[in-house]
């Protein structure tokens, strides 16, 4: 295998196709939050038509400007085909129309002046997320693909590339400089614009506040070694970046929860399919024992209860 | 424990075709990414800059926040929360006018609406006003705030 094999192949990992299953459950039911909690003033934000400014996106593919039935139409769609593909029913077709149209709601409501940063991952997954197409026996799939796994690995990528590639933008926007956004007052700055979080209470301590971004400045940077990370060391990595949201949340009430969800394509969410066998037979020996049998001690042969990478 | 490990026995295949064109459209999305944050602007959103907190103040730098206040028919004058449920449109949609409104006040219009439309209950928007809090930094601690009137636009009714 030469090294450009090896770099080729290192994007397309044979991975289990029952994570793309409960994936798309999980990222499906996600769009219809996000509609709602989230993304959700489409619908408002097309009765402003003075106000909208199209992005790149939308000249290119001559995009009709929002009105109110684009609006409502795109919002009853996705919720109708989510719940559909949630359920890994039509995952290439329905899987394509909720990518496009959630692409286009995110368009419009980043159309008035704002764009968000935290939906990068979750779009990427949308539009992916049809090429691993049919999954059969979904959940409970006892079959590994390198499809599957070239979805996952891109809905990685984008994840770290959410943190990565700020760090890049911050030296850019600093002059080139990799200390003049460390060393800026933008911590006191944001807080002062978002006053409701525990944030108020740093504010008097600005150099608690520039160490704070040191920390966050030089993570973001680091955050691409997570992509060769594996086992105990990439959950490490994963209850960093996850608590690094929670205070984000707690100091600036900045949630990023689209990107958040996304962290799961690392997860071993298949184990989730060996829980359930492990939860029936748990469930089967306590009526044994009810009953009197005095099997509790037997074990008890349940489909899936063994573990996922046992005999290897 | 390893997550990226194979865990299944029965493997789908890929051809060469199908591995090689998401390898490119992987390389790609990545290559266009890079380009985005090292020299583009929000504009080529999803490709766009991840530019969220990405600038620097200076720690003697003056933090505005744009506000709208509304004057009711009964004589009261209320701060218009900048939200979509609420007013219809978000504070960071109006910030990005600014210069807009201050030359058009009347779009101004957007935000009076909203809140008439989510508030039947109370009296009519009959002015608003488009103003500023602004709060000096020094060495990184903020001062009091300031209040700042950028534009004001009588509702016709």
């Amino acid at each position: 295998m030469t090294r450009s094999d090896r770099a080729a192949a290192w994007f397309v990992p044979v991975l289990p196709d029952a994570r793309i299953a409960i994936l798309r459950t999980v990222l499906y039911l996600f769009v219809i939050i996000d509609i709602n909690a989230f993304v959700r003033d489409p619908i408002p934000l097309s009765r402003q038509p003075e106000l909208y400014s199209p992005l790149l996106l939308a000249r290119i593919l001559h995009l009709p400007p929002p009105s109110l039935p684009l609006t409502v139409t795109l919002y009853v769609v996705l919720t109708v085909t989510c719940l559909v593909a949630a359920a890994n029913r039509l995952p290439r077709s329905l899987g394509v129309l909720i990518a496009a149209a959630f692409t286009w709601w995110t368009a419009i409501g980043m159309s008035y002046g704002k764009v968000d940063h935290d939906h990068l991952a979750f779009v990427v997954a949308l539009w992916t997320l049809p090429t691993a197409g049919v999954v059969v026996d979904r959940w409970r799939s006892r079959t590994v693909s390198a499809q599957s796994g070239w979805v996952l690995r891109c809905i990685q990528i984008a994840v770290i590339a959410t943190y990565f590639l700020s760090a890049l933008t911050k030296i850019r926007s600093g002059g080139w400089s990799l200390s003049s956004w460390p060393n800026s007052a933008i911590l006191a700055w944001a807080i002062v614009r978002r006053p409701h979080g525990l944030g108020q209470f740093l504010l008097p301590y600005p150099g608690l506040l520039r160490v704070m971004q040191w920390g966050s400045f030089c993570a973001e940077l680091a955050s691409v070694v997570v992509l060769w990370l594996r086992g105990r060391a990439l959950l490490v990595a994963a209850i960093f970046w996850l608590s690094f949201h929670v205070f984000t949340v707690t100091i600036l009430y900045i949630h990023f929860a689209p990107t958040l969800i996304c962290w799961l394509a690392f997860a071993p969410l298949e184990r989730l399919r060996g829980l359930r066998g492990r939860m029936r037979g748990r469930r089967i020996r306590g009526w044994r024992q009810r009953a009197g049998r005095g099997a509790a001690r037997e074990s008890l042969p349940v489909v899936g209860h063994e573990a996922v990478d046992a005999g290897r | 424990m390893c997550f990226n490990r194979p865990v299944e026995e029965q493997v789908h295949r890929m051809s060469r075709w199908s591995r090689r064109w998401r390898v490119l459209a992987a390389l790609l999305g990545i290559g266009l990414l890079v380009n985005g944050s090292l020299r583009m602007s929000d504009d080529v959103w999803p490709f766009g800059p991840l530019s969220q907190y990405a600038f620097s103040p200076a720690p003697d730098t003056t933090v505005l926040i744009t506000r709208v206040e509304g004057g009711l028919a009964d004589g009261r004058r209320i701060d218009v929360p900048l939200r979509a449920g609420v007013s219809g449109i978000s504070r960071a949609e109006v910030e990005a006018r600014i210069p807009a409104i201050t030359a058009d006040p009347s779009l101004l219009r957007a935000v009076a609406e909203g809140w008439s439309r989510n508030h039947p209950g109370e009296p009519r928007v009959v002015q608003v006003w488009l103003v500023q809090d602004e709060t000096r930094l020094a060495r990184g601690r903020p001062g009091p705030p300031r209040l700042v009137e950028l534009a004001s636009w009588e509702v016709p009714q």
